[in-house]
């Protein structure tokens, strides 16, 4: 076995008994609910606009769960190393960043199978209703790679500070508060919106939307892929994993 | 003699207060090593700088002849088990699913965590959760996380701290059994002076972050000067006697104290003082205890 996948089983052996996938699948099934409830009673024209709906508004509800939801996963991964004092001797089996490393595959691990799971739940949804709109795969994939950015940028951040902190209060005080924040920063300019983290679910969705004042009517239509956003986010991501290890391995035990 | 741990000019700064000071510390082969200090003396942070936990000031360390740093770093604590402070465990696993971790880690045989729970017999034990241990188990579970892997070095930061007196007799007897056993070169802290002095070989002594003494426990004793208690008829006269013919003494709750044992100083204090006429009642030679040598080095009292 190499280093790496020791450490990995290692990791393994340590979430025996701590049921983090129950908070995965949780956080899977609500999503899946919240959006399939909003199809209840849907008449044709919501079935033939029912993926851009979905993929309209998944982000928004990713943006209320996700930050939380992280941030509990994190902290799982992360408090029993805290309460069991483990890292004096952890450090003295393996390397400081790559104990860092591991956490984090774990972590975005998990946040790979719920990214996964939503994209497939679109497309379940729309089989389970039967929407009468087309499913464009790349949509799919775009929706999933938005996910999975701003999901890991949110999992390193709560992952740094459940490393850095004695008391889990504190990061899962700051997951709570950051689905606020994102979710309100979406009603203030998108200037001011993409300088605020958890946002980000939602910065990347290539469809707009149009609100009829006299029909009532909701219309979606497709707009660019930010490209240039999204590698700009890519780099801050970069930068924030430089960041977190750094000061995790500055942590003196 | 093989050196084990070697370290020079060791220090530690914590803000702008020196907590390890210019230490240099040898501890050869096979010996159990002793270090003792009161609390907050710089034990723990020797320790954690030992194994790469804190980054030194300034100084070397070399563990097994290599120097302890950068990739050599984990290479070298492959051969070390460690114990610093309070166990570190998984509260939510057994005792042996911890050890599995660490055997994971060290990638070290599944069988040998048979054979260190029967070292530090937790065989009954192994399956019940390690949150629910006393704190003896834990330390015994953490002693047997650093046995894994047949270490060469074994770091041990106040073993029996917050363990009741049979547990701390049966750590002692663990402790002092395993360089015959297994060979291994143990270091162990402590702040108890009648621990050490019941299991060390050698001793190193720090206050302050500086260490005072580091030589065997044969030559910490070899410091304890010997007096000469003597009880007699007339205190006053015996003293005068004795200073009138320019032998030190001095009195001390009615006892004549001689701080020269010599033969020759005894032999001619007794003379004197029998040729002047006071009866000696009784001639003590007191040695001087590890407490005091400890007193008289450290400037301070320590626990015992």
């Amino acid at each position: 076995m190499t280093g790496v996948i020791r450490q990995l089983q290692a990791e393994r052996y340590k979430a025996k008994r701590r049921h983090s996938w129950a908070v995965v699948t949780a956080l899977c099934l609500f999503l899946l609910l919240w959006s399939a409830f909003n199809f209840r009673n849907a008449d044709s024209r919501e079935l033939a606009q029912g993926y851009s709906t979905l993929f309209y508004q998944l982000p928004l509800f990713n943006t209320i769960l996700l930050p939380l939801g992280l941030s509990v996963i994190a902290s799982r991964l992360c408090d029993w190393e805290i309460k069991g004092n483990t890292l004096k001797l952890l450090c003295t089996l393996q390397r400081k960043g790559a104990f860092y490393d591991c956490k984090l595959l774990i972590g975005l691990g998990y946040l790979f199978v719920i990214a996964l799971a939503e994209t497939v739940s679109i497309a379940g949804i729309g089989i389970l209703f039967r929407f009468t709109q087309t499913l464009e795969i790349h949509m799919l994939f775009l929706h999933f790679l938005q996910v999975f950015a701003a999901g890991t940028a949110i999992y390193l951040l709560q992952q740094t500070l459940s490393l850095l902190c004695e008391n889990q209060l504190a990061p899962l005080g700051v997951g709570l508060a950051g689905s606020f924040i994102g979710l309100f920063s979406l009603y203030f300019p998108t200037q001011v919106s993409r300088l605020i983290l958890w946002s980000y679910f939602c910065q990347f969705t290539p469809l707009a939307m149009d609100w009829d004042r006299a029909s009532r009517e909701i219309s979606f239509y497709p707009t660019a892929f930010p490209l240039g956003l999204f590698l700009g986010f890519l780099a801050v991501i970069i930068g924030m994993y430089a960041l977190g290890k750094f000061l995790f391995l500055r942590k003196e035990i | 003699m093989e050196i084990m741990i070697e370290t020079k000019n060791l220090t530690k700064h914590y803000k702008n207060k020196t907590v390890v000071s210019e230490l240099d510390m040898k501890v050869t082969k096979g010996s159990i090593y002793g270090f003792l200090g009161s609390n907050g003396a710089g034990k723990s942070t020797t320790m954690k700088m030992l194994l790469g936990l804190i980054r030194p000031a300034q100084g070397q360390i070399q563990i097994f002849g290599k120097p302890l740093q950068g990739k050599m770093r984990l290479e070298i604590l492959k051969n070390t088990g460690s114990l610093i402070e309070s166990p570190s465990y998984y509260g939510h696993l057994s005792g042996r699913e911890n050890l599995e971790i660490i055997c994971t880690l060290k990638n070290a045989p599944k069988r040998e965590i048979d054979e260190v729970l029967k070292l530090v017999r937790m065989e009954n034990q192994q399956h019940k959760k390690a949150g629910q241990y006393s704190l003896g188990m834990k330390q015994r579970l953490g002693l047997a996380a650093a046995l894994l892997g047949h270490p060469r070095l074994l770091l041990l930061d106040e073993p029996t701290n917050g363990l009741d007196p049979s547990g701390i007799q049966e750590m002692r007897e663990l402790i002092c059994a395993l360089p015959k056993r297994t060979g291994m070169t143990v270091l162990v802290s402590s702040h108890l002076l009648s621990e050490i002095d019941q299991m060390a070989t050698h001793v190193g002594i720090i206050d302050q972050g500086h260490l005072i003494f580091q030589d065997s426990l044969a030559v910490l004793h070899e410091h304890s000067q010997s007096k000469l208690h003597l009880r007699t008829t007339d205190t006053a006269a015996a003293l005068a006697e004795l200073q009138r013919n320019h032998i030190p003494a001095e009195e001390k709750e009615g006892t004549i104290i001689l701080r020269d044992t010599s033969d020759r100083t005894v032999t001619c204090a007794i003379r004197h003082l029998v040729y002047a006429g006071i009866g000696i009642l009784r001639a003590e030679e007191i040695q001087m205890s590890l407490e005091d040598i400890f007193l008289k080095l450290t400037g301070k009292k320590v626990s015992l």
